[in-house]
């Protein structure tokens, strides 16, 4: 299979959609819930994309007053922007 | 004549998504240098400045307050912010000349250009069905839609090849006359400077003694860097001592990855993912031979980053790269989506000392008396003055 056959993997994807609803830096981190309601995502589903997404350092967990967020890093925002230029 | 121009652009340095922004870089500080008022409004990135002044350029960041999972939405958002922006320095500035870069700027570009009655020039870096070589789905089809109504509603259009002048002219029906080519340049500067190859090469655990085949892109289709991966088994039959380093990220990468594996050569292919500037100029002056495989390329700046470099470029004879490169002097032209010639242009610069050398002093002319950010600007604003006249 060739590449012009190979579809978007799904954390890709999800990656690309949180970084259109503008979590690109710590002071925008999104919480778990709010995540699922932006992308019309069940909690398990986000979370195994968020996992996939932190171990290849696209997405940053951080916690704030005992509240996990998240966000995309510089990283994850070039990965989004290579689609589209 | 003195030009005050608003520069409009998605990516400009940190944000750098690929050529767009060098390119908006270099033509901002080179206008500025010749004395010209340069206001670039773009988007912000983490860590860099809201406003900031580089050699006389002023940039504008502009902060997205709002969001969308869709992009197409996102993008009509940060359009709406930059066009705030631009009203704002519209009260201080008086502005001659509005400059967009692709369609994603377009909208902004558009109506500022109508509310200030002010020429709009538009510069396409690549086109979408160029991109996506077929427009398949709504989104591509409004991409498209954008890219025609940017080049209708310019006074002048700017292209950074005559393979673009054609593929424009026929894709949207433009007059010729409307069009004008100006390629991009580099900042030769930047390669005037000493760098240890062998304390390079160690960084990325390549032995001196090691063939150094280096790419440097996005990992999308257009770029083809599948291809290159293809052809590694050949280029190791012939130099078994040839490693691989694969600088830049994009969504194909993963797939990338597991074609590596599929060679049989995992072990000496690496993935940089996204590298700086000056890590790019390192790698650029201490490899080999650099590959640049794309599919399609309006341009290929990259090309040119490599002939000022000092590096041998081995590249797909397609688009700009066939105007940039000339085979068997300035680099080794190979046809596309075909891993043997890949193979055969590498091994054929790895294989002759003597010849990657003559390409190398043929290249680095080439570079000093044509492309130039200089001459680009005042290309340029050559244009500009014809859109304010007419």
């Amino acid at each position: 299979m060739g590449l012009r056959g190979y579809s978007m993997p799904d954390e890709i994807y999800f990656l690309c959609l949180l970084h259109n609803v503008g979590a690109t830096s710590s002071d925008r981190a999104l919480t778990l819930e709010e995540i699922s309601r932006w992308t019309v995502m069940e909690l398990d589903k986000v979370r195994e994309n968020l996992e996939k997404l932190i171990s290849t350092e696209y997405v940053q967990r951080i916690f704030e007053q005992g509240t996990e967020r998240f966000h995309v890093t510089t990283n994850g925002i070039r990965k989004v922007l290579s689609m589209y230029s | 004549m003195k030009m005050n121009v608003c520069m409009l652009t998605w990516e400009f340095p940190p944000r750098i998504v690929g050529g767009i922004a060098r390119h908006c870089y270099g033509l901002a500080r080179a206008l500025a240098r010749d004395n010209h008022e340069i206001h670039v409004v773009t988007l912000d990135f983490p860590g860099a400045p809201m406003f900031e002044e580089i050699d006389g350029a002023k940039i504008h960041r502009v902060k997205i307050e709002l969001g969308h999972p869709n992009f197409i939405t996102w993008t009509f958002i940060f359009n709406h912010f930059l066009e705030k922006e631009v009203a704002t320095l519209c009260r201080e500035v008086e502005v001659d000349i509005i400059h967009i870069h692709d369609w994603l700027t377009a909208s902004s570009g558009i109506a500022t250009k109508n509310f200030l009655k002010k020429p709009l020039v538009s510069t396409v870096h690549s086109t979408e069905v160029g991109r996506v070589q077929e427009l398949r789905s709504p989104d591509s089809y409004l991409i498209d839609g954008m890219e025609w109504w940017m080049t209708y509603e310019a006074k002048k259009i700017i292209l950074c090849s005559n393979s673009m002048k054609w593929e424009i002219c026929n894709h949207f029906h433009l007059p010729q006359d409307k069009i004008a080519v100006i390629p991009n340049a580099v900042d030769a500067h930047e390669y005037d400077r000493h760098v240890d190859r062998e304390t390079v090469r160690k960084r990325y655990s390549i032995e001196p003694y090691d063939k150094l085949v280096l790419f440097v892109g996005r990992l999308v289709p257009q770029k083809g860097v599948e291809h290159l991966i293809k052809a590694i088994p050949r280029i190791v039959q012939q130099h078994n001592e040839a490693k691989f380093l694969i600088a830049g990220d994009g969504w194909s990468r993963s797939y990338l990855e597991s074609l590596a594996v599929s060679t049989g050569y995992r072990d000496r292919i690496r993935f940089l993912g996204f590298i700086s500037d000056s890590e790019r100029i390192d790698l650029m002056m201490s490899a080999d031979v650099l590959v640049v495989p794309s599919v399609y390329e309006p341009f290929g700046i990259v090309a040119l980053e490599g002939m000022a470099a000092g590096v041998p470029v081995v590249a797909s004879n397609v688009g700009g790269l066939s105007e940039i490169v000339e085979h068997d002097r300035t680099g080794v032209l190979v046809y596309p989506e075909n891993p043997e010639s890949i193979a055969w242009g590498v091994n054929r610069v790895l294989s002759d000392y003597g010849y990657s050398q003559w390409i190398i002093e043929n290249a680095k002319k080439r570079i000093r008396d044509v492309y130039s950010w200089e001459a680009v600007g005042r290309k340029t604003v050559k244009i500009y003055e014809q859109a304010c006249k007419g």
